[in-house]
């Protein structure tokens, strides 16, 4: 049986409630995608990282590309077979950009603000800035490897707390790749990203990140699902990576040499030319 | 009128103590976020002083913001590593890289990767990051009690665990000290080549603060304890509020359009025609021993 003192004691305890608890259910809107996460690995496919996860690398992409991005496909691992680097220069140490930096070569951090998502990468990128402040696109992008990332928070299941992230990239400079075979973006670097990020309904462990290309270089847009595992570690080490690190090729010109163990120059493909030393004064050794 | 019977006095206790739970897990929430500072958002870049850095370089930092580069920081170098000093600054005015790595777009490592681009505080209560803009990627300040790792990977940035203080007793941290250990190198002060010591046991020991005066000035007031110094070396490096809200932020890549090529020990040049090119006088022509093609 309800009694007014019983109201009375209610209600006494809600007006004590402090303003704090509304700011409480604020940050409450966020989800939680705290943690590392690793790239999901399918075992079998042989060859490096791909860009859709469930298919090997290269041609066993099945990218829809036009007939003319085939041949520089083809091309690109013809050249590897023969000791180039293909289409794929980010071997030298330069940025990958969007989507390859998505890969999580090594793992990824993701640190939600209201104004921003962080994605931080470590890797041959830095990290990735999506932000979800209501800004409209700049009038001018000045082009970047990882692009201009607009986001929006959606709640999809419905229960008071933001759940997907939607993402929107633009504004590139290339050349970029999706894997290392140097399966190739369009060169005019018009590359539109569109995403969809969120955790697994049924296994939280796994974060999705749809990704949909609108490219040139493409017949029609593609969609692959990427997956990160979390790493129930709360304390995970992060690696630091830097590909100029130890890294023994060597451009020069339109050529890329190695640098054998003992710091020489060698060639990389059969009866390829030395460098043309015509600036030096010494006779060649 | 308060109901004296044994169930309403229960159902008004179990009220009382649910609303009070509540009230103190969302006052708890309440204060934690207010705990941490709100005015380090916005993309931060060091203080210059035109002054000090040379007319026509002036991206050219250092350690200590106050002094010229290389010698005229007058760290405080033992005698071995002041020759490592006069040998570098020797070796770039012949044209070699000298101590300077970055030159090969290694990274800076500590505390060099602090002096260049613009970075960003991303305040977390586990973790303070710093988003740097240069060859660097990002650094970690683990605030999250955290001991020493027993098998640190050494890197060139560092493991740092940072503790906020309330300094001034207002119940908001104003102050985050770091100290970070576990180096991999080389690494510079500065592009001079100016040493820390190549056994890479340096120490670093932080304190960011905004400034008092001026709400635009964050110091990261930073003490090197390191084998090549003959005392620890203390310099209050500013950092200015570039802008809090920020339309695009710089995306920069050594790599792209960096014409040193290092073979062996040696540095060269690549023209502009993709050609190499010596960059001291007299310098022989790489070893091509590997190539069984005469040169053309």
């Amino acid at each position: 049986m309800l009694h007014r003192s019983l109201i009375g004691a209610t209600l006494l305890a809600a007006l004590a409630m402090p303003a704090g608890g509304a700011r409480a259910s604020d940050d409450a809107k966020y989800p939680d995608w705290t943690g590392q996460w690793e790239r999901f690995a399918v075992r079998g496919l042989g060859g490096q990282p791909s860009h859709d996860q469930t298919k090997p690398w290269g041609f066993g992409q099945q990218a829809p590309l036009t007939p003319e991005y085939q041949a520089v496909l083809a091309a690109s691992i013809a050249d590897q077979a023969n000791g180039g680097l293909g289409n794929f220069p980010t071997t030298l140490g330069r940025a990958a950009g969007m989507p390859n930096m998505m890969m999580a070569f090594g793992p990824l951090e993701l640190i939600i603000t209201p104004e921003t998502t962080y994605v931080l990468i470590g890797w041959h990128d830095h990290y990735r800035r999506i932000f979800t402040d209501g800004r409209d696109w700049p009038a001018e992008i000045e082009p970047t490897y990882s692009g201009y990332s607009i986001g929006r928070w959606i709640d999809e299941g419905g229960g008071g707390r933001y759940d997907v992230l939607q993402v929107e990239t633009r504004g590139f400079k290339g050349p970029r790749a999706y894997d290392e075979t140097g399966l190739p973006l369009h060169f005019d670097n018009q590359s539109i990203f569109k995403e969809r990020i969120y955790r697994d309904k049924a296994d939280p462990n796994i974060l999705h990140d749809e990704i949909t290309t609108i490219d040139h270089a493409l017949t029609h847009p593609w969609t692959v699902d990427k997956r990160y595992v979390h790493n129930p570690d709360p304390r995970p080490e992060w690696r630091e990576f830097y590909t100029t690190e130890d890294n023994a090729q060597i451009a020069v010109g339109k050529e890329n040499y190695f640098l054998s163990a003992d710091g020489l120059l060698m060639p990389t493909k059969k009866n390829q030319a030395p460098p043309d030393l015509r600036y030096f004064k010494q006779p060649r050794k | 009128m308060l109901d004296r019977s044994p169930s309403g006095a229960l159902a008004v206790a179990l009220i009382s103590v649910t609303m009070t739970m509540a009230m103190t897990i969302g006052r708890a929430q309440a204060f934690d976020e207010g705990k941490y500072p709100t005015t380090w958002k916005g993309q931060w870049v060091r203080v210059v002083h035109p002054e000090i850095e040379i007319e026509g370089a002036v991206f050219q930092g250092g350690f200590d913001q106050t002094k010229h580069w290389g010698i005229e920081q007058e760290a405080p170098l033992t005698p071995e590593y002041r020759k490592v000093l006069e040998d570098s600054m020797k070796d770039q005015a012949e044209g070699g890289l000298g101590n300077y790595p970055n030159a090969q777009c290694l990274p800076s490592g500590m505390p060099r990767m602090m002096t260049f681009g613009s970075h960003e505080y991303v305040i977390t209560p586990e973790t303070t990051y710093i988003l740097l803009s240069g060859s660097d990627h990002l650094r970690r300040i683990f605030t999250d009690g955290r001991d020493w790792p027993q098998k640190p990977q050494p890197t060139y940035g560092g493991y740092s665990i940072g503790r906020w203080i309330d300094r001034d007793g207002t119940g908001r941290y104003n102050v985050l000290l770091s100290e970070t250990r576990y180096f991999k190198g080389p690494r510079a002060y500065d592009a001079t080549g100016l040493p820390l010591a190549f056994d890479n046991q340096s120490i670093f020991m932080e304190r960011f603060f905004m400034d008092k005066d001026d709400p635009d000035i964050l110091h990261d007031l930073t003490t090197v304890i390191d084998n090549a110094l003959t005392r620890p070396w203390t310099s209050d490096r500013q950092f200015r509020r570039v802008s809090e809200k920020v339309v695009q932020w710089p995306e920069t890549w050594c790599q792209e359009s960096n014409a040193n090529v290092v073979i062996g020990k040696e540095n060269y040049f690549l023209r502009t025609d993709g050609l190499l090119m010596p960059t001291k006088r007299n310098q022989a022509a790489p070893d091509l021993r590997y190539f069984n093609r005469l040169r053309q």
